[in-house]
């Protein structure tokens, strides 16, 4: 087994350390062009310059601030109205149609109102981060809603558990792998969406300094890169916290044990890709 | 009353309650919008003239033609490779084992930082757009594509070989069929990654496309055209989801037939 894990990391590692080294190879060699593209040695010291800055850090405080308030905001929205289109047939069906309308267009179409609305502030970002998280959203907590096991159902309604409390104690945890899924795409769809209202919105973060760093020529490009490496880490960062808070919360739930004796021979889950589609 | 005359009737009842709340929110947005003096929203009846007389008889025809273009090579190229790589990795343990943290590192990254780098790299012209498309598209493709197929049923491949089916006819004929559904959701997947990433690279720097054309729009304070183009947007994300569940119910068909029999979800 330990074998089997070295091997596995000693592999990744060579072929980071070769990658590394073919970039700055073809750059020594002046294959890639300094003013195109800075060279590997360039873009880490640019990085490593950046991570002790504190530019860097509150450009990374930005970007999350907007994708959190849009995330949290969007997501409450969502369990509102997909609570409700759930248990409601009439609203459903009203509603489905003009829902999956919404959620077929792309965000950045709405970017434009946001701008004339609110121009480049804190709101314009989080404001469509939320517009573009609920629609998606809203779907899956529907689901999640409906996926309620009849005889839970029924045993509910014998009790006579109503309201508040039955929403608390039996819809909400039977549709809470549903949520978590979609919150974990919607954190990524979040990310995203946040990056593009700072890039050609104008919102500040991360997108803003990349921007920056293009605009000011190529004696900046190392720093652009290496926001970029830093816009990836995040992401990864992100993704992998929900992943895990998903199996921390839900490690009751049956889907959570599943892919647990699934084994984990993979470098991401399957279902953490099959579900970005759900 | 006839049970055909009352089947109608439900029929009826059925389509109304889908279109009802379209109508209301047009109304609303026609009655609220029709004695605006607003700059920024103009009444809905001018943005849907600018509609006919810029995109449909207009000079903006060539924009949408420009954006479909870059959409369509680019999305393809992603489809193709994404498909493709994902087969070869499949295929290739120790690479797949060796590259996956980078693939997913790609894959979580928000493609839309690529933009400015693009640009050093490409200019501003249809290449840069159509390599940034295909860049960003082609990783919900490859891994799903990879991950179906590393999900193929162990048993259906052992009995495949016994029977003396080549590799290929493997790959072609149990690999593929069984990986087809979540390859399907990465296509589906990457369609929506490349028509954002079409906007944004055309908005950034260009001089053609939808996004060029809205954001040219809204910098001269021409608010009905900049509506109008955001309504093009929306009826191009429409359509490109439409084609796409019509062309996967068509293609895989068998498999919703056999789940349904399975009684599975």
């Amino acid at each position: 087994m330990l074998r089997r894990y070295s091997l596995t990391y000693g592999l990744r590692l060579a072929v980071l350390a070769a990658a590394l080294g073919l970039w700055q190879g073809l750059s020594v060699a002046g294959v890639i062009r300094s003013d195109e593209f800075p060279s590997m040695s360039q873009t880490a010291s640019a990085l490593s310059d950046l991570l002790t800055q504190s530019t860097l850090w509150s450009a990374v405080g930005q970007t999350l601030e907007g994708w959190g308030l849009g995330l949290v905001i969007g997501a409450a929205a969502a369990l509102l109205v997909g609570t409700f289109i759930g248990v409601n047939g009439f609203a459903y069906r009203s509603a489905i149609g003009v829902i999956e309308f919404f959620k077929a267009i792309p965000v950045i179409a709405i970017l434009p109102i946001g701008l004339v609305l609110w121009g480049a502030t804190l709101t314009m970002k989080f404001a469509l981060v939320a517009f573009a998280v609920f629609w998606p959203l809203v779907i899956q907590v529907r689901y999640g809603v409906r996926s309620l096991d009849p005889v839970v159902r029924d045993t509910t309604t014998v009790l006579q558990i109503k309201g508040a409390r039955k929403f608390f104690m039996v819809i909400l945890p039977s549709a809470a792998p549903f949520v978590a899924t979609g919150l974990r795409v919607a954190a990524a769809v979040a990310l995203v969406v946040d990056i593009i209202t700072e890039l050609i919105g104008g919102g500040s973060g991360i997108g803003e300094r990349i921007l920056l760093a293009e605009n000011a020529g190529p004696s900046d490009y190392p720093q652009m890169y290496a926001y970029i490496v830093v816009a990836g880490v995040l992401g990864m960062v992100l993704a992998g916290a929900f992943a895990v808070a998903e199996r921390y919360v839900l490690h009751w739930h049956e889907s959570q044990r599943a892919a647990k004796a699934e084994g984990q021979d993979r470098g991401y889950s399957e279902r953490q890709v099959l579900v970005i589609v759900a | 009353m006839s049970p055909s005359y009352l089947a109608s009737l439900r029929l009826a009842g059925r389509a109304a309650t889908r279109v009802w709340l379209f109508v209301v929110l047009f109304a609303l947005w026609w009655f609220w919008s029709s004695g605006s003096k607003s700059l920024y929203f103009p009444p809905l009846s001018q943005i849907l003239k600018a509609l006919w007389t810029q995109w449909v008889t207009g000079p903006a025809r060539a924009e949408l033609a420009a954006s479909l273009e870059h959409l369509i090579v680019g999305y393809v190229i992603a489809a193709a490779v994404g498909i493709g790589i994902g087969a070869l990795l499949w295929s290739a343990r120790y690479v797949r084992v060796a590259t996956s943290p980078y693939l997913y590192f790609l894959y979580v990254l928000p493609a839309p930082v690529l933009v400015p780098a693009a640009m050093t790299l490409f200019g501003i012209g249809f290449t840069m757009k159509v390599v940034l498309i295909a860049f960003a598209a082609v990783w919900p493709t490859l891994l799903n594509t990879l991950d179906g197929m590393h999900s193929v049923d162990q048993v259906k491949l052992d009995t495949a070989r016994v029977l003396g089916v080549s590799p290929a006819g493997r790959v072609f004929r149990v690999v593929l069929p069984a990986a087809a559904p979540q390859i399907v959701a990465g296509l589906r997947n990457s369609l929506q990654v490349a028509i954002i990433l079409m906007v944004v690279s055309e908005w950034e720097a260009s001089t053609d496309g939808i996004g060029y054309y809205i954001v040219n729009a809204q910098q001269s304070f021409d608010y009905v055209g900049m509506w109008s183009g955001i309504i093009v947007l929306a009826i191009i994300g429409t359509v490109a989801n439409l084609l796409f569940v019509g062309a996967e119910n068509r293609v895989l068909h068998w498999h919703y037939g056999a789940r349904a029999v399975e009684g599975t979800r």
